[in-house]
């Protein structure tokens, strides 16, 4: 018999890994935002994989991890695989690639970093429960217009806060920065 | 049921000084984060019940976290191990500050510990980024990221209370006088403590970090108008709210947080979700 290891491609690993869409976000998968560390086929098949959480208390992670396994699981020659979530390196948003930041502005998530819009004008109204200027202003995902405010701090996952546009009028998330 | 129940797989020695400094660290923020969840669905607005929530959220699972640094990378069954560490303990094994089980009280009171806590938090963090533990250090430094978040959301109501009328005002000085002496117990000394700093896993003594905490707090306090309610530095916790570190806690714990917290485990041991 052959020698396992001889039978599993690492690239087609790396690819199944990469392709593994994130749950909450599922425009984007999770080696466009950056979150595949390392990789490695060991000699009897077993594949090990290092990802990097966004947020430590993301509820995501445990749902990733099942996706991982069945998706690496489905390849020719995998034995065992092993999924190990790990802090250092911290994941922090410049590891979205340029493809993960596209998709998240079309999904109408504004990416971080990036172009940055200009700090919000003086005498401009404000929302009763607006928090004030944004330390990272983003421009609108839907009209690119500068002129948005952030509403709020905490969205409907821990990776994201809410905005509004006062050019288009409309709400929109912006994935957050750290 | 106990700890080393059958069920729960292996678990280490809680009684060594880095056993110990990571249930401090783990249940300050389970106990933070399920009393932070008491506002969701109650909170006064939409936006507030997000953020009290995703706090909450964040806070039990940054204890999730320091329980899989006590369990180990090498723990065969982690999900078991942590919900064995967060839910299976008895009540006098928990080691956090008694200001982080009472009760929600109102708004004020809430905001006020929360500003209290997180200020804290944050400058106990930046120590342990320091830490001769590498497991341990790397956490804190993933976990300070996400703190700006709760400082944010604390520092912007303590703010607006603070300039928001004479009512706010009021209501605020009257939490802070509450809170800030109870919070005195967040830096009492666990069982082993000198050994932790000894060993630089925790690299400045919680009576360190009070000194730090004070500096900061105090300066925002002045500056907001509001600096008598700073406890003074030789002050300690009121008797009611000091031995939290070393297992003592109030029926708020014993009699509330403790049965509702625990009740899933406890009525289905070994239950997965």
């Amino acid at each position: 018999m052959t020698d396992a290891a001889t039978q599993v491609d690492a690239d087609e690993v790396r690819r199944a890994v990469e392709g593994v869409a994130d749950p909450e976000l599922p425009a984007v998968t999770i080696g466009m935002l950056g979150m595949v560390h390392h990789l490695e086929v060991a000699p009897d098949g077993t594949v090990h994989i290092e990802l990097l959480p966004t947020f430590s208390g993301c509820p995501a992670t445990e749902m990733i991890e099942r996706d991982v396994v069945t998706a690496v699981h489905a390849l020719d020659g995998v034995g065992e695989v092993r999924v190990r979530f790990r802090f250092d390196p911290a994941w922090t948003p410049d590891r979205i690639d340029a493809t993960g930041r596209e998709r998240l502005r079309e999904f109408g998530i504004a990416p971080p970093g990036g172009a940055v819009a200009s700090p919000r004008p003086e005498g401009r109204p404000t929302l009763p429960l607006a928090i004030g200027p944004a330390s990272d202003p983003r421009p609108c995902p839907y009209c690119d217009s500068d002129n948005t405010v952030r509403e709020s701090s905490f969205g409907p996952t821990p990776c994201r806060d809410l905005r509004f546009c006062e050019q288009c009028q409309q709400p929109f998330e912006a994935f957050k920065t750290f | 049921m106990s700890a080393t129940d059958a069920t729960t797989g292996h678990l280490p020695d809680l009684t060594t000084p880095r056993a110990r400094l990571l249930l401090v660290l783990a249940d300050d923020e389970l106990v933070s984060g399920h009393r932070a969840s008491h506002w969701t669905g109650v909170a006064p607005s939409l936006e507030e019940d997000l953020a009290f929530s995703t706090i909450a959220q964040d806070e039990i699972n940054h204890a999730d976290v320091w329980y899989q640094v006590l369990l180990g990378e090498d723990h065969t069954d982690v999900r078991a191990g942590v919900d064995a560490l967060g839910l299976g303990r008895e009540p006098d094994a928990y080691l956090h500050a008694i200001v982080c089980e009472r009760p929600p009280t109102d708004f004020a009171f809430s905001l006020a510990r929360h500003w209290a806590y997180d200020r804290f938090d944050v400058v106990r963090l930046a120590a342990l980024a320091e830490s001769s533990d590498a497991a341990i250090a790397a956490v804190a430094r993933k976990l300070l990221h996400e703190e700006r978040y709760h400082l944010e959301h604390a520092d912007h109501w303590f703010g607006r209370l603070a300039n928001g009328g004479d009512e706010p005002r009021q209501r605020l000085h009257d939490a802070l006088a509450r809170v800030l002496p109870e919070a005195l117990g967040l830096f009492e000394p666990f069982e082993g403590e000198d050994a932790a700093v000894d060993a630089g896993l925790l690299p400045a003594p919680h009576a360190e970090l009070r000194v730090r905490w004070a500096e900061i707090v105090g300066g925002m306090l002045d500056e907001a108008g509001l600096g008598d309610v700073l406890p003074a530095a030789d002050a300690t916790a009121p008797v009611e709210a000091a031995g939290g570190r070393l297992g003592r806690h109030s029926a708020d714990f014993t009699d509330d947080v403790w049965p509702e917290m625990t009740a899933l485990y406890r009525a289905h041991p070994g239950s997965r979700w």
